[in-house]
């Protein structure tokens, strides 16, 4: 079973440079955090992806397993974990982040930023 | 549920030297904003200093005595 969820998750991770693990859909997030960790993608532009497991007890222990983090959402880009926005505001906010976007994207994508009049 | 000073208590038996502000963010102690400082993030990322720290509260997340933490690290001095 577990060897199974590990499995799976290797997919999902491999399968999309940004993959948010949380609770609730990308259109219908079930918590605050799900939804802040959204909102944060979404103004850099990229594509992403959110998978909900808020149901799936089993997926969410090997995902804690995995990563040695407990809580949700769980964030991976390019493959690599990196938490939740804790970790990576900051990383945003000294350009970390940034880096580590266009690397993955190999510098494809335009972020929104540059068009943030307000 | 779990009380400020128990919630501090479960983090200072692994980092034994944490100082710990917490703050209860919805009245439900349940959802807390916590900042810990430690020596013993010296020389970690922050993604590494997160993780000492949720180990310490692995069990009340697991049990539901604690459902979110909003969470800040950082190296105390000497």
């Amino acid at each position: 079973m577990s060897e199974q969820l590990k499995t799976e998750i290797a997919a999902e991770v491999a399968a999309n440079k940004i993959l948010v693990y949380g609770k609730g859909t990308k259109t219908a997030p079930r918590c605050g955090f799900t939804l802040e960790t959204i909102q944060f993608f979404d103004h850099f532009g990229y594509p992403f992806e959110v998978v909900d497991v808020l149901e799936n007890m089993p997926k969410r222990e090997v995902l804690a397993e995995m990563t040695n983090w407990p809580t949700l959402p769980k964030v991976f880009i390019d493959g690599k974990f990196y938490g939740d926005t804790d970790i990576l505001g900051p990383m945003a906010q000294n350009g970390e982040l940034q880096t580590v976007l266009r690397e993955a994207f190999g510098g494809e994508a335009q972020t929104k930023a540059t068009i943030n009049l307000h | 549920m779990i009380d400020n000073d128990s919630l501090a208590a479960l983090i200072r038996r692994d980092l034994p030297d944490a100082q710990v502000e917490i703050v209860d963010r919805t009245g439900t102690m349940d959802h807390f904003n916590v900042t810990v400082r430690s020596r013993s993030f010296a020389g970690r990322t922050l993604i590494e200093q997160h993780q000492l720290v949720y180990g310490a509260l692995r069990g009340a997340l697991k049990d539901g005595r604690v459902h979110a933490v909003e969470l800040k690290t950082l190296v105390s001095e000497g």
